[in-house]
């Protein structure tokens, strides 16, 4: 469903000269997974995820998305995907409902349509109740749930999610978790980052480990602990970040 | 380009907006609410100076008042209210009195009346001009007394009168005092009114991280940006228009008391009938305004770093308002080309109802470019990653 391939994103910076943000990855997220991207803050995850979402142009490589690519036809690629960024991104001063018909429309639904499906994802994750009170008069938690239903309103095979589960509480987190494990079951493909070792662990079916704009490794996490001979992923991100040696020599210092 | 997306993103923007308080009270309640209160307050201050002024400059002390007989009866006549002082001078000074009056005697047996002000005072300079009306008049009777005395007719003193009549219509007067202020407060109030909007949907947007999402929606960013640009131009030109309303309603009805008589010379006040033709002369300022703000806006990555973007801007808009509030400009095709500053001065020549209609066209034709060039310019911020995704 994802194809990447030497995706690479360069920025110019006045005193470090040319940075590669995102340094030819190459992975790929079939049907009916869950892959995660994962890597510690700095590491080039978001820039990743925006060059998929089509939001910014890959400085070299490209990458194909439910067959079409994100450099030749991005406005085809973005009727595939449903995107999440980092915060969310809802409008504060618009209704759920208001929300979900404004992302909807741009989608192409309309009328009956876009009705029904509104009705559908508001059931799905019980917003009804709260559906037309402004965003920025509900919980973290409530907020959460209509990000995800404007993310889902127009049925996207793809899911892009910049960390999804960030900065929420213990059960919030879990609504977020179940939606993405019941969308891979129905059968879409879901790309997200963390920098969470649990939840990657819980719920991707393979992962890559981004560090430094490259990507370190990519597999199962049985293919993680061979490659590392580490058990636990905390471990084994530790070991491919290549911080495993310098934790011992402080911890033994101290 | 498809005009459905950018018919979604405009009326979503617009709900934003008029959910938005800080731009409800830019765009609509400043505007309103701004030249009834700029009126009020000019009527109290015209008032309470004028009072103030009246009463000062009635006070005045006059020495050597033996060198002119009748002088201290003709100015106590008057009304003046006559106080002693040894030292005219000092007292003037020292503000105890608002001028005083001194007869000399120079060579030759010419009496000459001096009369001491501090013109930096208004008090002193109103009452310098009433005593010189009073000895003008006393001259005048003095010398009436001496032809009667000597049998002339007095009719001598003056073979001819003089009367200044003014051929310009009221409805002209009040497009000249009503043209330059109008202008000049409705494109100012217009920036103001379009700021909030312009930053809310640009730099906003990036502060709350919506504008990835809005990206990676099936939109073009043509059609996105050419939808930000038209709910701002929507905003400035709200503003512009309660703002002519509010001037043209709070002049019929209001009672501005003493400000009320310059405000409406020879009793009127602007024609409404010109306003559509008003509205149409500021459309292509209204685009030009609102590409501009949202251009500069983009490059903030806050609301908070966009508003200190703009406010220098609204700064600079004032350089050419206030060039053409300076007396004797006039709009000639070759200042048609300055941009605020001939909308400006078009527009007080259309209250006064003799515009030129070279440089209405010239004036139209240039901020339609300058707006088109502004419009062209956001376009491509907005297009620019490196502007997007500043860090």
């Amino acid at each position: 469903m994802i194809q990447v391939t030497n995706l690479t994103k360069t920025f110019t910076d006045p005193k470090r000269g040319a940075v590669h943000a995102v340094d030819h990855i190459t992975f790929e997220v079939r049907e009916r997974e869950i892959f995660g991207l994962l890597g510690p803050n700095g590491a080039g995850k978001t820039t990743a995820l925006r060059m998929l979402a089509t939001v910014m142009k890959p400085s070299e490589g490209t990458a194909v998305l439910g067959g079409h690519d994100v450099v030749q036809e991005p406005e085809q690629v973005r009727k595939q995907i449903g995107f999440l960024s980092g915060d969310m991104g809802l409008y504060h001063r618009l209704t759920p409902r208001e929300t979900l018909n404004f992302f909807g429309r741009l989608h192409g639904l309309d009328g009956e349509n876009l009705k029904s499906r509104i009705r559908e994802v508001f059931a799905l994750f019980d917003i009804e109740k709260f559906a037309d009170t402004q965003v920025d008069k509900l919980s973290t938690g409530m907020r959460q749930r209509v990000a995800i239903a404007r993310t889902l309103v127009h049925d996207p095979p793809i899911l892009i999610l910049d960390e999804p589960a960030s900065g929420l509480d213990v059960p919030t987190a879990r609504v977020i978790e179940e939606f993405i494990l019941k969308s891979r079951n129905a059968g879409k493909s879901i790309l997200l980052s963390t920098h969470v070792m649990e939840e990657a662990e819980y719920l991707c079916d393979r992962m890559a480990v981004i560090h430094e704009g490259k990507v370190k490794i990519v597999g199962t996490m049985a293919d993680l602990r061979a490659a590392t001979g580490k058990e636990r992923l905390r471990e084994i991100f530790l070991n491919l970040l290549g911080m495993e040696a310098m934790e011992r020599r402080t911890n033994h210092e101290s | 380009m498809s005009l459905s997306s950018i018919s979604t993103i405009y009326r979503k923007e617009m709900l934003d907006m008029v959910r938005d308080r800080r731009t409800l009270i830019s765009m609509v309640l400043v505007p309103i609410a701004a030249m009834p209160v700029l009126f009020l307050f000019m009527g109290r201050m015209i008032s309470s100076a004028e009072k103030r002024a009246g009463e000062e400059s009635v006070t005045i002390a006059v020495q050597g008042s033996e060198r002119l007989p009748g002088l201290l009866n003709a100015l106590a006549g008057a009304r003046f209210k006559l106080v002693d002082k040894a030292d005219l001078k000092a007292a003037v000074e020292k503000k105890e009195i608002a001028a005083g009056v001194e007869p000399v005697l120079l060579a030759g047996g010419v009496k000459e009346v001096r009369i001491y002000t501090d013109q930096t005072r208004d008090a002193s300079g109103v009452a310098a001009g009433k005593i010189r009306v009073v000895l003008d008049l006393f001259k005048d009777n003095l010398a009436k007394q001496q032809l009667i005395a000597r049998g002339v007719p007095v009719e001598v003193l003056s073979p001819f009168t003089v009367k200044r009549v003014d051929l310009a219509p009221a409805k002209k007067m009040a497009g000249m005092v009503w043209g330059s202020m109008l202008g000049y407060v409705v494109v100012l109030l217009m920036f103001s009114g379009g700021m909030y909007p312009a930053i809310d949907l640009t730099a906003g947007e990036k502060e709350r991280r919506t504008l990835e999402v809005l990206l990676s929606a099936p939109a073009g960013r043509d059609e996105i940006i050419l939808a930000k640009i038209l709910a701002t131009t929507s905003a400035v030109a709200i503003t512009a228009l309660l703002s002519i309303l509010s001037l043209v309603v709070s002049l019929r009805y209001v009672d501005f008391g003493k400000a009320s008589k310059m405000l409406k010379p020879g009793g009127l006040a602007l024609d409404p009938s010109v306003l559509p033709l008003v509205m149409l002369a500021l459309v292509p300022t209204a685009i030009m305004a609102a590409s501009i703000m949202v251009a500069i806006a983009l490059f903030a990555k806050s609301f908070k770093e966009a508003q200190s973007y703009l406010t220098p801007l609204i700064m600079a808009v004032i350089f050419p308002l206030i060039a053409g509030m300076l007396p004797g400009i006039q709009l000639t095709p070759a200042l048609a080309l300055i941009p605020l500053f001939n909308v400006c001065q078009l527009i007080k020549e259309i209250f006064q109802g003799d515009f030129n209609r070279l440089s209405f066209a010239i004036t139209m034709a240039s901020n339609i470019v300058y707006a088109g060039i502004a419009f062209f310019a956001a376009v491509q911020v907005f297009k620019s990653e490196k502007v997007l995704f500043r860090t």
